[in-house]
Protein backbone atom coordinates (compact mmCIF):
# COMPACT_ATOMS: atom_id res chain seq x y z
CA UNK A 1 0.00 0.00 0.00
CA UNK A 2 1.47 3.66 -0.38
CA UNK A 3 -0.46 6.47 0.35
CA UNK A 4 -1.91 8.82 -1.89
CA UNK A 5 1.36 11.59 -1.67
CA UNK A 6 3.79 9.21 -2.68
CA UNK A 7 1.71 7.75 -5.82
CA UNK A 8 3.50 9.18 -8.88
CA UNK A 9 2.64 9.24 -12.50
CA UNK A 10 2.84 6.05 -14.12
CA UNK A 11 1.93 4.24 -11.43
CA UNK A 12 -0.63 1.85 -11.32
CA UNK A 13 -3.42 1.52 -8.58
CA UNK A 14 -6.29 -0.28 -7.41
CA UNK A 15 -9.50 1.53 -7.05
CA UNK A 16 -13.15 0.05 -6.91
CA UNK A 17 -11.93 -3.14 -8.53
CA UNK A 18 -10.38 -1.75 -11.52
CA UNK A 19 -6.67 -0.82 -11.95
CA UNK A 20 -5.66 2.73 -13.43
CA UNK A 21 -2.84 3.99 -14.52
CA UNK A 22 -1.87 7.53 -13.00
CA UNK A 23 -1.51 10.03 -15.92
CA UNK A 24 -0.87 13.25 -13.90
CA UNK A 25 -0.59 14.08 -9.73
CA UNK A 26 -0.72 17.39 -8.43
CA UNK A 27 -0.15 17.73 -4.43
CA UNK A 28 -1.23 21.11 -2.72
CA UNK A 29 -1.63 22.11 0.53
CA UNK A 30 -4.78 22.59 2.54
CA UNK A 31 -4.99 23.96 6.08
CA UNK A 32 -2.85 22.70 8.70
CA UNK A 33 -0.14 21.42 6.36
CA UNK A 34 -2.36 18.59 5.01
CA UNK A 35 -1.24 17.56 2.25
CA UNK A 36 -4.52 17.39 -0.70
CA UNK A 37 -3.19 14.84 -3.75
CA UNK A 38 -5.64 15.58 -7.47
CA UNK A 39 -4.80 13.04 -9.64
CA UNK A 40 -6.26 12.03 -13.49
CA UNK A 41 -6.48 8.76 -13.98
CA UNK A 42 -7.26 5.75 -16.83
CA UNK A 43 -9.23 3.49 -16.14
CA UNK A 44 -6.98 0.74 -17.89
CA UNK A 45 -10.08 -1.92 -18.39
CA UNK A 46 -12.44 0.93 -19.72
CA UNK A 47 -10.06 3.01 -21.44
CA UNK A 48 -12.05 5.72 -19.51
CA UNK A 49 -10.32 8.96 -17.63
CA UNK A 50 -11.27 10.98 -14.41
CA UNK A 51 -10.16 13.53 -12.22
CA UNK A 52 -9.75 12.73 -8.63
CA UNK A 53 -9.13 14.14 -5.30
CA UNK A 54 -7.43 12.22 -2.23
CA UNK A 55 -6.07 13.04 0.99
CA UNK A 56 -2.36 13.06 1.14
CA UNK A 57 -2.27 9.66 3.44
CA UNK A 58 -5.52 7.98 1.83
CA UNK A 59 -3.93 4.61 1.30
CA UNK A 60 -4.26 2.95 -1.91
CA UNK A 61 -2.94 -0.48 -3.58
CA UNK A 62 -0.22 -0.05 -5.72
CA UNK A 63 -0.32 -2.99 -7.94
CA UNK A 64 2.98 -4.48 -9.43
CA UNK A 65 2.49 -4.93 -13.13
CA UNK A 66 4.80 -6.62 -15.85
CA UNK A 67 7.72 -3.89 -16.51
CA UNK A 68 10.18 -3.97 -18.80
CA UNK A 69 13.47 -1.55 -19.25
CA UNK A 70 13.17 0.22 -22.34
CA UNK A 71 14.58 3.40 -24.37
CA UNK A 72 12.46 5.49 -26.14
CA UNK A 73 12.97 5.35 -29.83
CA UNK A 74 10.40 7.59 -31.59
CA UNK A 75 6.81 9.24 -31.61
CA UNK A 76 4.42 8.19 -34.09
CA UNK A 77 1.55 10.56 -33.10
CA UNK A 78 -0.54 9.47 -31.01
CA UNK A 79 2.02 7.15 -29.50
CA UNK A 80 5.08 6.76 -28.24
CA UNK A 81 7.67 3.57 -29.52
CA UNK A 82 9.44 2.35 -27.14
CA UNK A 83 12.02 -0.45 -27.37
CA UNK A 84 13.66 -3.38 -25.36
CA UNK A 85 16.99 -4.54 -25.45
CA UNK A 86 15.99 -7.29 -27.59
CA UNK A 87 14.76 -4.60 -30.25
CA UNK A 88 10.93 -5.71 -29.34
CA UNK A 89 9.01 -2.33 -29.87
CA UNK A 90 6.11 -1.18 -27.76
CA UNK A 91 3.96 1.53 -28.26
CA UNK A 92 2.37 3.72 -25.63
CA UNK A 93 -0.55 6.35 -25.67
CA UNK A 94 0.53 9.80 -25.44
CA UNK A 95 -2.00 10.58 -22.49
CA UNK A 96 -0.55 7.33 -20.86
CA UNK A 97 2.45 9.30 -20.21
CA UNK A 98 0.90 12.18 -18.56
CA UNK A 99 3.55 14.73 -17.56
CA UNK A 100 6.60 12.77 -18.28
CA UNK A 101 5.98 12.90 -22.50
CA UNK A 102 7.08 16.69 -21.62
CA UNK A 103 10.83 15.52 -20.47
CA UNK A 104 11.00 12.74 -23.95
CA UNK A 105 13.29 14.21 -26.38
CA UNK A 106 14.67 12.66 -29.44
CA UNK A 107 17.39 10.99 -28.73
CA UNK A 108 17.13 10.46 -25.23
CA UNK A 109 19.52 7.43 -23.61
CA UNK A 110 17.52 7.29 -20.10
CA UNK A 111 16.52 3.70 -19.03
CA UNK A 112 12.76 4.05 -18.96
CA UNK A 113 10.01 1.32 -17.55
CA UNK A 114 7.21 0.06 -19.73
CA UNK A 115 4.27 -1.22 -17.57
CA UNK A 116 2.31 -3.74 -18.90
CA UNK A 117 -0.91 -5.17 -18.51
CA UNK A 118 -2.55 -7.89 -19.78
CA UNK A 119 0.20 -8.07 -22.58
CA UNK A 120 -0.51 -4.34 -23.58
CA UNK A 121 2.03 -1.33 -22.47
CA UNK A 122 0.07 1.14 -20.49
CA UNK A 123 2.39 3.31 -18.64
CA UNK A 124 5.87 4.59 -18.76
CA UNK A 125 8.05 5.64 -15.77
CA UNK A 126 11.25 7.93 -16.29
CA UNK A 127 14.21 7.67 -14.20
CA UNK A 128 14.21 9.89 -10.74
CA UNK A 129 16.94 11.63 -12.14
CA UNK A 130 17.03 13.15 -15.73
CA UNK A 131 19.43 15.75 -17.25
CA UNK A 132 17.77 17.92 -19.92
CA UNK A 133 18.68 21.64 -21.35
CA UNK A 134 17.19 24.55 -20.59
CA UNK A 135 16.06 26.20 -23.80
CA UNK A 136 14.81 28.94 -22.54
CA UNK A 137 14.61 30.73 -19.10
CA UNK A 138 15.22 35.00 -18.25
CA UNK A 139 18.10 36.40 -17.32
CA UNK A 140 18.95 36.50 -13.29
CA UNK A 141 16.83 39.36 -12.14
CA UNK A 142 18.32 39.73 -8.74
CA UNK A 143 21.65 38.06 -9.24
CA UNK A 144 20.88 35.63 -6.33
CA UNK A 145 23.18 32.22 -6.23
CA UNK A 146 21.41 30.70 -3.35
CA UNK A 147 19.57 29.04 -5.16
CA UNK A 148 16.65 29.97 -2.98
CA UNK A 149 14.93 32.69 -5.64
CA UNK A 150 12.94 30.83 -8.25
CA UNK A 151 12.23 31.46 -11.57
CA UNK A 152 10.25 29.68 -14.62
CA UNK A 153 12.24 27.52 -17.44
CA UNK A 154 11.71 25.20 -20.47
CA UNK A 155 13.73 22.18 -21.03
CA UNK A 156 13.87 19.96 -24.42
CA UNK A 157 10.88 18.68 -24.66
CA UNK A 158 8.71 21.09 -23.72
CA UNK A 159 8.64 21.08 -20.00
CA UNK A 160 8.44 24.09 -17.82
CA UNK A 161 9.35 23.89 -14.14
CA UNK A 162 10.68 26.42 -11.60
CA UNK A 163 14.88 26.74 -11.55
CA UNK A 164 17.22 28.82 -9.33
CA UNK A 165 17.85 32.29 -10.53
CA UNK A 166 21.05 31.30 -11.37
CA UNK A 167 20.47 29.04 -14.17
CA UNK A 168 20.85 30.27 -17.69
CA UNK A 169 19.30 29.25 -21.14
CA UNK A 170 21.57 26.78 -22.90
CA UNK A 171 22.93 25.01 -19.27
CA UNK A 172 22.11 21.26 -18.35
CA UNK A 173 20.14 20.97 -15.37
CA UNK A 174 18.98 17.56 -13.20
CA UNK A 175 15.32 17.64 -12.90
CA UNK A 176 13.02 14.41 -10.76
CA UNK A 177 9.99 14.26 -13.32
CA UNK A 178 7.86 12.57 -11.34
CA UNK A 179 7.66 16.03 -9.57
CA UNK A 180 8.58 18.36 -11.94
CA UNK A 181 11.37 19.52 -9.71
CA UNK A 182 14.99 21.07 -10.46
CA UNK A 183 17.72 19.33 -8.35
CA UNK A 184 20.27 21.02 -9.37
CA UNK A 185 22.96 22.40 -12.67
CA UNK A 186 24.30 19.32 -14.50
CA UNK B 1 -37.41 25.39 -0.06
CA UNK B 2 -37.53 22.21 -2.01
CA UNK B 3 -39.12 19.30 0.19
CA UNK B 4 -36.52 17.16 -1.63
CA UNK B 5 -33.91 18.54 1.01
CA UNK B 6 -36.18 20.18 3.89
CA UNK B 7 -36.38 17.21 6.62
CA UNK B 8 -33.59 15.56 5.38
CA UNK B 9 -31.22 14.23 8.16
CA UNK B 10 -27.17 15.27 7.81
CA UNK B 11 -24.82 14.58 10.01
CA UNK B 12 -21.53 16.62 10.58
CA UNK B 13 -17.77 15.72 12.18
CA UNK B 14 -16.06 17.84 13.97
CA UNK B 15 -12.74 16.92 15.16
CA UNK B 16 -11.23 19.93 17.49
CA UNK B 17 -8.22 20.74 16.55
CA UNK B 18 -7.20 24.44 17.18
CA UNK B 19 -10.17 25.43 20.14
CA UNK B 20 -12.71 27.69 18.38
CA UNK B 21 -11.77 27.48 14.73
CA UNK B 22 -13.09 24.04 13.37
CA UNK B 23 -15.83 23.85 15.86
CA UNK B 24 -16.57 27.33 15.14
CA UNK B 25 -17.33 27.26 11.32
CA UNK B 26 -19.20 23.41 11.37
CA UNK B 27 -21.35 25.16 14.04
CA UNK B 28 -22.46 28.13 12.26
CA UNK B 29 -22.84 25.91 9.20
CA UNK B 30 -25.07 23.61 11.19
CA UNK B 31 -26.86 26.49 12.72
CA UNK B 32 -27.89 27.98 8.89
CA UNK B 33 -28.67 24.37 7.47
CA UNK B 34 -31.24 24.07 10.08
CA UNK B 35 -33.14 27.56 9.87
CA UNK B 36 -32.64 28.51 6.44
CA UNK B 37 -33.07 24.97 5.25
CA UNK B 38 -35.14 23.40 7.39
CA UNK B 39 -32.50 20.50 7.29
CA UNK B 40 -32.30 17.88 10.79
CA UNK B 41 -28.72 18.75 11.81
CA UNK B 42 -26.52 16.13 13.68
CA UNK B 43 -23.36 17.46 15.12
CA UNK B 44 -21.14 15.22 16.25
CA UNK B 45 -17.88 16.76 18.31
CA UNK B 46 -14.94 15.08 20.28
CA UNK B 47 -14.32 18.21 22.70
CA UNK B 48 -17.21 19.63 24.24
CA UNK B 49 -14.87 21.37 26.54
CA UNK B 50 -14.04 23.76 24.01
CA UNK B 51 -16.93 24.07 22.17
CA UNK B 52 -18.76 25.31 25.59
CA UNK B 53 -16.59 28.16 25.40
CA UNK B 54 -18.68 30.02 22.19
CA UNK B 55 -21.96 27.88 23.01
CA UNK B 56 -21.94 28.61 27.00
CA UNK B 57 -24.97 26.63 27.19
CA UNK B 58 -23.73 23.67 26.10
CA UNK B 59 -22.68 20.68 28.83
CA UNK B 60 -19.11 18.87 28.00
CA UNK B 61 -20.36 15.77 30.21
CA UNK B 62 -23.33 15.28 28.37
CA UNK B 63 -23.27 12.89 25.73
CA UNK B 64 -26.87 14.46 23.46
CA UNK B 65 -28.25 18.22 23.87
CA UNK B 66 -29.91 20.75 21.78
CA UNK B 67 -29.38 23.68 21.09
CA UNK B 68 -30.65 26.20 18.07
CA UNK B 69 -32.57 23.00 16.99
CA UNK B 70 -29.27 21.36 16.05
CA UNK B 71 -28.33 17.84 17.71
CA UNK B 72 -24.53 17.97 19.24
CA UNK B 73 -23.44 14.32 19.83
CA UNK B 74 -20.42 13.68 21.93
CA UNK B 75 -18.09 12.02 19.62
CA UNK B 76 -16.33 9.47 21.57
CA UNK B 77 -13.99 6.98 20.52
CA UNK B 78 -15.49 4.40 19.86
CA UNK B 79 -18.54 5.81 19.32
CA UNK B 80 -21.03 4.96 22.02
CA UNK B 81 -24.20 6.99 20.54
CA UNK B 82 -26.04 4.61 17.71
CA UNK B 83 -25.41 6.61 14.71
CA UNK B 84 -28.22 6.42 11.87
CA UNK B 85 -26.71 7.61 8.71
CA UNK B 86 -28.88 10.46 6.97
CA UNK B 87 -28.87 11.88 3.40
CA UNK B 88 -25.22 13.68 3.64
CA UNK B 89 -22.63 12.69 6.00
CA UNK B 90 -19.89 15.95 5.89
CA UNK B 91 -16.00 15.15 7.74
CA UNK B 92 -14.93 18.55 8.64
CA UNK B 93 -11.56 19.59 7.43
CA UNK B 94 -10.62 16.28 6.38
CA UNK B 95 -11.09 14.62 10.30
CA UNK B 96 -11.05 10.86 9.88
CA UNK B 97 -14.48 9.33 10.31
CA UNK B 98 -15.19 6.88 13.38
CA UNK B 99 -14.85 3.16 12.62
CA UNK B 100 -18.43 2.16 13.29
CA UNK B 101 -19.47 4.54 10.53
CA UNK B 102 -17.14 3.64 8.14
CA UNK B 103 -18.48 0.33 8.61
CA UNK B 104 -22.36 1.17 8.06
CA UNK B 105 -21.22 2.85 4.73
CA UNK B 106 -19.81 -0.51 3.45
CA UNK B 107 -22.44 -2.64 4.21
CA UNK B 108 -24.99 0.45 2.69
CA UNK B 109 -23.30 0.11 -0.38
CA UNK B 110 -23.41 -3.22 -0.34
CA UNK B 111 -26.96 -3.87 0.29
CA UNK B 112 -29.16 -4.02 -2.99
CA UNK B 113 -31.83 -1.90 -1.03
CA UNK B 114 -30.03 0.74 0.61
CA UNK B 115 -27.56 3.59 -0.17
CA UNK B 116 -24.67 5.20 1.47
CA UNK B 117 -25.66 8.93 2.69
CA UNK B 118 -23.63 11.52 -0.04
CA UNK B 119 -19.71 11.92 1.86
CA UNK B 120 -18.54 15.17 1.26
CA UNK B 121 -15.38 16.51 3.18
CA UNK B 122 -15.44 20.13 3.91
CA UNK B 123 -12.03 21.59 3.62
CA UNK B 124 -10.41 24.39 4.34
CA UNK B 125 -11.08 27.96 2.80
CA UNK B 126 -8.29 28.79 0.75
CA UNK B 127 -8.19 31.77 -1.78
CA UNK B 128 -5.44 29.96 -4.19
CA UNK B 129 -6.18 29.06 -7.76
CA UNK B 130 -6.18 25.43 -7.03
CA UNK B 131 -9.28 25.27 -5.22
CA UNK B 132 -11.50 25.85 -8.69
CA UNK B 133 -10.12 22.36 -10.07
CA UNK B 134 -10.53 20.54 -6.96
CA UNK B 135 -13.88 22.06 -5.70
CA UNK B 136 -16.63 18.80 -6.05
CA UNK B 137 -14.20 16.53 -7.44
CA UNK B 138 -15.15 12.81 -5.85
CA UNK B 139 -12.15 10.79 -3.87
CA UNK B 140 -12.42 6.95 -5.19
CA UNK B 141 -12.47 4.76 -1.73
CA UNK B 142 -11.12 1.33 -1.99
CA UNK B 143 -15.11 0.62 -0.55
CA UNK B 144 -16.50 1.71 -3.89
CA UNK B 145 -18.23 4.84 -2.04
CA UNK B 146 -17.57 8.22 -3.61
CA UNK B 147 -16.44 11.05 -1.47
CA UNK B 148 -16.35 14.46 -2.45
CA UNK B 149 -14.45 17.06 -1.65
CA UNK B 150 -16.33 20.61 -1.34
CA UNK B 151 -14.07 23.37 -0.97
CA UNK B 152 -15.24 27.13 0.30
CA UNK B 153 -13.43 29.58 -1.60
CA UNK B 154 -14.14 33.25 -2.73
CA UNK B 155 -14.79 32.77 -6.52
CA UNK B 156 -18.03 31.29 -9.01
CA UNK B 157 -16.47 27.57 -9.20
CA UNK B 158 -16.06 26.88 -5.64
CA UNK B 159 -17.76 26.03 -2.76
CA UNK B 160 -18.52 29.98 -1.50
CA UNK B 161 -18.45 31.71 2.33
CA UNK B 162 -20.34 30.75 5.19
CA UNK B 163 -22.87 33.68 5.70
CA UNK B 164 -26.14 34.02 7.23
CA UNK B 165 -28.99 35.44 4.69
CA UNK B 166 -30.00 38.26 7.29
CA UNK B 167 -25.91 38.99 8.09
CA UNK B 168 -25.41 41.52 6.21
CA UNK B 169 -28.65 43.62 6.80
CA UNK B 170 -28.39 42.79 10.61
CA UNK B 171 -24.80 44.05 10.26
CA UNK B 172 -25.50 47.55 8.59
CA UNK B 173 -28.64 48.08 11.16
CA UNK B 174 -26.43 47.68 14.09
CA UNK B 175 -23.46 50.04 12.64
CA UNK B 176 -26.25 52.85 11.63
CA UNK B 177 -26.52 53.71 15.66
CA UNK B 178 -23.07 54.58 17.22
CA UNK B 179 -25.54 53.65 20.95
CA UNK B 180 -25.46 50.00 19.58
CA UNK B 181 -21.53 49.58 20.16
CA UNK B 182 -21.72 51.20 23.79
CA UNK B 183 -24.23 49.15 24.68
CA UNK B 184 -22.41 46.07 23.77
CA UNK B 185 -19.22 47.20 25.58
CA UNK B 186 -20.94 48.02 28.50
CA UNK B 187 -22.92 44.51 28.66
CA UNK B 188 -19.62 42.94 27.95
CA UNK B 189 -18.00 44.81 31.47
CA UNK B 190 -16.06 46.98 29.41
CA UNK B 191 -15.73 50.73 30.87
CA UNK B 192 -14.16 54.04 29.32
CA UNK B 193 -14.71 54.16 26.13
CA UNK B 194 -15.91 57.13 24.26
CA UNK B 195 -17.66 57.11 20.69
CA UNK B 196 -14.82 58.87 19.57
CA UNK B 197 -12.30 56.75 20.82
CA UNK B 198 -10.69 54.22 18.07
CA UNK B 199 -11.22 50.18 19.41
CA UNK B 200 -9.05 47.38 17.71
CA UNK B 201 -9.89 44.13 18.84
CA UNK B 202 -7.11 41.74 18.92
CA UNK B 203 -7.62 37.67 18.05
CA UNK B 204 -4.75 36.50 16.97
CA UNK B 205 -2.14 33.79 17.91
CA UNK B 206 1.03 34.72 19.50
CA UNK B 207 3.80 37.71 17.73
CA UNK B 208 6.68 40.04 18.01
CA UNK B 209 4.14 42.05 15.86
CA UNK B 210 1.52 42.65 19.03
CA UNK B 211 4.21 44.09 21.56
CA UNK B 212 5.07 46.35 18.62
CA UNK B 213 1.88 47.59 17.65
CA UNK B 214 1.20 48.29 21.42
CA UNK B 215 4.01 50.14 21.73
CA UNK B 216 3.06 52.07 19.20
CA UNK B 217 -0.97 52.64 20.55
CA UNK B 218 0.56 53.99 23.61
CA UNK B 219 1.59 56.74 22.14
CA UNK B 220 -0.77 57.47 20.32
CA UNK B 221 -2.62 61.26 20.06
CA UNK B 222 -6.13 59.50 20.28
CA UNK B 223 -6.98 57.20 22.80
CA UNK B 224 -6.98 53.04 21.82
CA UNK B 225 -8.31 50.46 23.50
CA UNK B 226 -7.46 46.95 22.50
CA UNK B 227 -10.02 44.23 23.49
CA UNK B 228 -8.33 40.76 24.20
CA UNK B 229 -9.78 37.45 24.86
CA UNK B 230 -7.75 35.56 27.57
CA UNK B 231 -5.34 33.33 25.51
CA UNK B 232 -2.63 33.25 22.78
CA UNK B 233 -3.03 36.74 21.92
CA UNK B 234 -2.18 37.86 25.62
CA UNK B 235 0.45 35.27 25.75
CA UNK B 236 2.58 37.88 23.25
CA UNK B 237 1.93 40.78 25.96
CA UNK B 238 3.17 39.18 29.30
CA UNK B 239 5.44 42.33 29.82
CA UNK B 240 2.28 44.47 29.79
CA UNK B 241 0.68 42.17 32.21
CA UNK B 242 -0.23 43.01 36.17
CA UNK B 243 -0.29 39.51 36.14
CA UNK B 244 -0.33 36.02 34.46
CA UNK B 245 -2.56 35.22 31.59
CA UNK B 246 -4.89 32.50 33.71
CA UNK B 247 -4.69 35.38 36.57
CA UNK B 248 -6.15 37.99 34.49
CA UNK B 249 -9.84 38.73 34.92
CA UNK B 250 -13.24 39.22 32.29
CA UNK B 251 -13.36 43.39 32.54
CA UNK B 252 -9.89 44.01 33.44
CA UNK B 253 -7.97 47.19 32.18
CA UNK B 254 -4.41 47.78 32.03
CA UNK B 255 -3.92 51.62 31.05
CA UNK B 256 -0.44 51.88 29.37
CA UNK B 257 -0.51 55.68 28.78
CA UNK B 258 -3.24 56.08 26.18
CA UNK B 259 -3.59 52.88 25.32
CA UNK B 260 -6.09 50.73 27.39
CA UNK B 261 -5.97 47.14 27.40
CA UNK B 262 -9.61 45.23 28.08
CA UNK B 263 -9.58 41.75 29.07
CA UNK B 264 -13.02 40.28 26.99
CA UNK B 265 -15.30 37.19 28.48
CA UNK B 266 -15.76 34.96 26.26
CA UNK B 267 -18.93 34.82 23.97
CA UNK B 268 -21.23 33.39 22.13
CA UNK B 269 -20.97 33.41 18.32
CA UNK B 270 -23.56 36.46 17.45
CA UNK B 271 -21.83 38.20 20.41
CA UNK B 272 -18.73 38.34 18.46
CA UNK B 273 -20.05 38.81 15.31
CA UNK B 274 -21.26 42.47 17.15
CA UNK B 275 -17.94 42.68 18.61
CA UNK B 276 -16.43 42.63 15.52
CA UNK B 277 -19.10 44.81 13.99
CA UNK B 278 -18.68 47.63 16.58
CA UNK B 279 -14.70 47.95 16.55
CA UNK B 280 -13.05 50.32 14.35
CA UNK B 281 -10.16 47.56 13.56
CA UNK B 282 -10.12 43.51 14.17
CA UNK B 283 -7.21 41.69 13.95
CA UNK B 284 -8.35 38.10 13.63
CA UNK B 285 -6.88 34.67 13.41
CA UNK B 286 -7.70 31.06 11.49
CA UNK B 287 -10.37 31.10 9.44
CA UNK B 288 -14.08 31.69 11.43
CA UNK B 289 -12.90 35.19 12.78
CA UNK B 290 -10.95 36.00 9.54
CA UNK B 291 -14.40 35.46 7.36
CA UNK B 292 -16.32 37.16 10.02
CA UNK B 293 -13.98 40.32 9.93
CA UNK B 294 -14.54 40.42 6.73
CA UNK B 295 -18.71 40.39 6.93
CA UNK B 296 -17.85 43.18 9.62
CA UNK B 297 -16.94 45.48 7.10
CA UNK B 298 -13.75 46.85 8.92
CA UNK B 299 -10.21 47.32 8.08
CA UNK B 300 -8.49 44.15 9.19
CA UNK B 301 -5.25 41.72 9.79
CA UNK B 302 -5.83 38.83 9.27
CA UNK B 303 -3.11 36.18 11.01
CA UNK B 304 -3.02 32.94 9.31
CA UNK B 305 -2.43 29.73 10.78
CA UNK B 306 1.09 29.05 10.14
CA UNK B 307 2.49 26.11 8.34
CA UNK B 308 5.66 24.55 7.10
CA UNK B 309 8.21 26.07 5.29
CA UNK B 310 5.98 29.86 5.35
CA UNK B 311 3.43 27.69 3.20
CA UNK B 312 0.71 30.50 4.80
CA UNK B 313 2.37 33.17 3.67
CA UNK B 314 1.48 32.07 -0.01
CA UNK B 315 -2.43 31.44 1.31
CA UNK B 316 -2.05 34.64 2.80
CA UNK B 317 -0.86 36.50 -0.90
CA UNK B 318 -3.58 34.76 -2.87
CA UNK B 319 -6.08 36.31 -0.21
CA UNK B 320 -4.71 39.73 -0.58
CA UNK B 321 -4.11 39.47 -4.28
CA UNK B 322 -8.04 39.15 -4.04
CA UNK B 323 -8.83 41.59 -1.69
CA UNK B 324 -6.97 44.14 -3.14
CA UNK B 325 -8.06 43.75 -6.40
CA UNK B 326 -10.41 46.42 -6.72
CA UNK B 327 -8.20 49.07 -4.34
CA UNK B 328 -6.58 51.52 -4.88
CA UNK B 329 -2.71 51.13 -5.50
CA UNK B 330 -1.13 52.76 -2.91
CA UNK B 331 -3.95 51.96 -0.12
CA UNK B 332 -3.51 47.71 -1.34
CA UNK B 333 -0.16 48.58 -1.21
CA UNK B 334 0.00 49.72 2.70
CA UNK B 335 -2.81 46.80 3.64
CA UNK B 336 -0.91 44.15 1.68
CA UNK B 337 2.74 44.98 3.73
CA UNK B 338 0.91 45.34 7.32
CA UNK B 339 -0.30 42.31 7.05
CA UNK B 340 2.54 40.48 5.53
CA UNK B 341 4.70 42.32 8.28
CA UNK B 342 2.87 41.41 10.74
CA UNK B 343 2.45 37.85 9.53
CA UNK B 344 6.40 37.86 9.26
CA UNK B 345 6.89 39.45 13.17
CA UNK B 346 8.50 42.29 11.62
CA UNK B 347 8.19 44.68 14.72
CA UNK B 348 9.72 47.56 13.15
CA UNK B 349 7.51 47.67 9.61
CA UNK B 350 4.46 46.72 11.16
CA UNK B 351 4.44 50.22 13.16
CA UNK B 352 5.49 52.10 10.04
CA UNK B 353 2.70 50.09 7.43
CA UNK B 354 0.24 50.82 10.72
CA UNK B 355 0.72 54.25 10.27
CA UNK B 356 0.61 54.13 6.54
CA UNK B 357 -2.41 52.54 6.84
CA UNK B 358 -4.47 54.40 9.50
CA UNK B 359 -3.89 57.81 6.84
CA UNK B 360 -5.84 55.80 4.47
CA UNK B 361 -8.08 54.59 6.71
CA UNK B 362 -11.63 56.32 5.22
CA UNK B 363 -11.11 54.56 1.84
CA UNK B 364 -10.09 51.58 3.23
CA UNK B 365 -13.48 51.35 5.22
CA UNK B 366 -15.05 52.16 2.22
CA UNK B 367 -13.72 48.87 0.70
CA UNK B 368 -14.31 47.12 3.68
CA UNK B 369 -17.85 48.26 3.42
CA UNK B 370 -18.27 46.52 -0.48
CA UNK B 371 -16.29 43.79 -0.24
CA UNK B 372 -18.33 41.27 1.24
CA UNK B 373 -20.65 41.51 -1.90
CA UNK B 374 -17.97 40.71 -3.95
CA UNK B 375 -16.58 37.89 -1.87
CA UNK B 376 -20.00 35.89 -1.77
CA UNK B 377 -20.70 36.54 -5.50
CA UNK B 378 -24.36 36.10 -5.30
CA UNK B 379 -24.20 33.12 -3.19
CA UNK B 380 -22.92 31.78 0.03
CA UNK B 381 -21.79 28.17 0.91
CA UNK B 382 -25.33 26.98 2.41
CA UNK B 383 -27.02 27.74 -0.93
CA UNK B 384 -24.18 26.32 -2.95
CA UNK B 385 -23.98 23.00 -0.33
CA UNK B 386 -27.75 22.58 -0.56
CA UNK B 387 -27.27 23.02 -4.47
CA UNK B 388 -24.44 20.63 -5.17
CA UNK B 389 -26.15 17.57 -2.59
CA UNK B 390 -29.56 18.30 -5.03
CA UNK B 391 -26.92 17.91 -7.91
CA UNK B 392 -25.23 15.05 -6.74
Amino acid sequence: MKTAHEIRPGNVIMLNGSPWVVQKTETTRSGRNAAIVKMKLKNVLLDSTTETTFKGDDKMEDIILERLDCTYSYFADPMYVFMDAEYNQYDVESGNLGDAAAYITDGMEEICQVTFYEGKAISVELPTTIVREVTYTEPSARGDTSGKVMKPATVAGGATLSVADFIKTGEMIEIDPRTGEFKKRA
Amino acid sequence: MSTEIANQHWDIFCEVVDNYGDIGVTWRLAKQLVKEYQIDINLWVDDLNSFSHILPGLKPDQATQTFDRVTIHQWNVPLDINFVPGAVLIEAFACELPEQVKSQLIAQQQSPDDTPPLWLNLEYLSAEDWVEGCHGLPSMQASGIKKYFYFPGFTPKTGGLICENELLEQRTAWQSDPANKLALFSQLGLSGIDVQDKVISVFSYETLALPALCQQWQESTQKIHALLPKGRSLNSLTHLLPCSVEALTPGQQIVINNLTLHILPMTDQPSFDRLLWSCDFNIVRGEDSFLRAQWAAKPFIWHIYPQEDDYHLVKLEAFISLYCDNLAPEIAKYWTELNLAFNQEQQSAVNLHWQNLDSVNLPLLQHAQKWPIFALNDADLATRLVQFVKNS
